[in-house]
């Protein structure tokens, strides 16, 4: 068996004296392609900032036996300020790291991998453009460049499918099978009937965490797991309508 | 014309030309990074409670300009520290520093006995009168500034921009966010002597908008925003010498003027564009 990229043992966290996330034990292994599905409030967002280390843990342990692997992340569209001016280029150089702290200039060649990512999103166009300029589509896309030019072996997205247009979602599931050949993604969803074909398996978060290691989900499992769910369904995906229940 | 020019030989005008020329640049770095982070009102509490420590110094017999700087960078830090807990709203923090800071300013100068030299010129500035040791405070803080603008450029636009993933790419996000807290805190105190503390806000803000009207990408807006601002000033400045008007107030129109016209022609600019595609 492999060691877990991430592991998260008894973790409990939240924002000041909120617990939000209770006694989590949670594993990430490379190749792991794991839909985060929940209701709103639940931690499905907390749960993920736990993972990236920007939300320190109450209790618990967070670990990452295999060496702190990269991690590339894309926030909820919602979070990010569309008016900022930076553009598409920059925005997509902020991924990556410089070599020095103290002149945290980027090198050459590292300036050339931004340009190929660019090339190879078809974004080489919109390159100048300010981000407030992009389509919806166009925008998720500069941002998941963000998060894959650091070629992380964790990918965590945040609703990637928000705010998009149907085509741009395709792309961006296709995109995503893709890149599950080279690193484990964690894709959080308050949809569960479009994200349920594409993943391998469904972490249902709701102040507690419940690791289902498979993508068929029936109505009884998620009951048993406490995990109401806002079911939308939507093509042309082949998808699973399940009906909204009480806690 | 040559009558125009005629002033330039004089060395108050020249230092008024250097220090309005100065102020512009340092505004328009620190005022990009301000209006990017829209965080305008926050400058305003700033620039407002600097007034408390005016007051404080000429009560105490101290140099206005120290106190005003002690004021501005505990009000900006703090602000900083309260909207970095999140405890309290980070809008109501600002309206405390912004009255109180003002409220011991007028306290202060009320209790110091006899006259207060210059305190109007602090409220409205006198960029006439300024003096080589101010020249050479601006133009070294104009350099350090510059200097740190140009190898930090990137963190400070990334922690203004998205200061979550910044801390995930290793960022010192904390560091960074202090740092251009007391940065904005110097800046506003350094250029209140150009148009004062009721004005200077205008500074950091009409010539980033107005360069902001032809690009959206932060490196390009500070050097823009440092054209405008410097032909702005100008303007203000010589208009002030002949129509004997007060310096400041003439800048700040000047510069509002010439964000309004630029405006008008990129509307029509754009609706001409419409109409002929």
């Amino acid at each position: 068996m492999k060691k877990p990229l991430v592991s998260l043992r008894d973790a409990s966290t939240g924002y000041f004296s909120d617990i939000v996330l209770k006694n989590v034990d949670f594993d990430v292994y490379p190749n792991d392609f794991i839909g985060v599905i929940g209701p709103n409030g639940g931690g499905k967002t907390t749960l993920i900032k736990a993972i990236l280390g920007v939300l320190p843990l109450f209790k618990g342990k967070i670990s990452f036996p295999a060496g702190k692997p990269e991690m590339g992340y894309l926030p909820q569209i919602s979070q990010v300020d569309k008016t900022f001016p930076i553009t598409v280029r920059d925005l997509v150089a902020s991924g990556l790291k410089a070599k020095s702290n103290w002149f945290p200039q980027l090198n050459k060649s590292q300036k050339q991998q931004v340009s190929a990512m660019l090339e190879e999103a078809g974004l080489s166009r919109l390159a100048s453009k300010p981000i407030g300029e992009l389509s919806g589509g166009q925008f998720q896309k500069s941002f998941l460049c963000r998060a894959l030019i650091n070629q992380p072996s964790l990918l965590i997205l945040d609703e990637p499918n928000t705010f998009v247009d149907k085509a741009f979602e395709q792309e961006l599931y296709r995109w995503l099978k893709t890149l599950n050949e080279k690193m484990a993604i964690i894709l959080v969803s308050h949809d569960i009937g479009t994200i349920s074909p594409l993943v391998k398996s469904i972490a249902c978060v709701n102040i507690n965490l419940h690791y289902h290691p498979s993508n068929q989900l029936t109505e009884e499992i998620l009951k048993v797991y406490n995990c109401p769910v806002d079911i939308i369904a939507h093509g042309p995906v082949p998808h699973r309508v399940l009906k909204e229940h009480d806690i | 014309m040559s009558e125009f020019f005629s002033i330039l030989e004089y060395t108050f005008f020249q230092n008024a030309l250097l220090a309005a020329v100065l102020t512009s640049i340092l505004a328009a770095m620190v005022g990009t990074y301000i209006v990017s982070r829209k965080i305008v009102f926050i400058t305003g509490g700033i620039t407002h409670a600097s007034f408390g420590g005016i007051g404080m110094a000429y009560f105490f017999g101290l140099n206005p300009i120290l106190g005003a700087a002690v004021f501005a960078v505990i009000s900006a830090t703090g602000i900083e520290w309260i909207s970095w807990r999140g405890k309290v709203r980070e809008d109501s923090a600002i309206a405390i520093f912004w009255s109180l800071g003002m409220a011991l300013g007028i306290i202060f100068v009320f209790m110091t006995p006899g006259y207060t030299p210059n305190l109007m010129s602090f409220l409205f500035g006198s960029i006439l009168s300024v003096g080589k040791a101010e020249l050479y405070l601006l133009l070294g803080f104009c350099i350090i500034l510059g200097l740190f603008f140009l190898i930090y450029f990137r963190p400070v636009v990334y922690t203004a921009f998205d200061p979550e993933f910044a801390q995930i790419m290793g960022v010192p996000v904390a560091f960074f966010r202090f740092a251009m807290a007391v940065i904005i805190a110097l800046s506003i105190v350094i250029s209140i002597r150009s148009v004062g503390i009721i004005l200077v806000l205008s500074l950091f803000t009409v010539p980033q908008i107005t360069a902001m009207l032809f690009t959206r990408d932060f490196a390009k807006i500070i050097p823009l925003a440092g054209f405008f601002g410097i032909l702005g000033s100008l303007a203000g400045l010589f208009s002030s010498y002949y129509y004997d008007i007060p310096s400041g107030a003439a800048i700040i129109f000047f510069l509002t003027l010439q964000y309004l016209l630029l405006r008008g022609f990129v509307l029509t600019r754009d609706s001409l564009k419409r109409t002929t595609n």
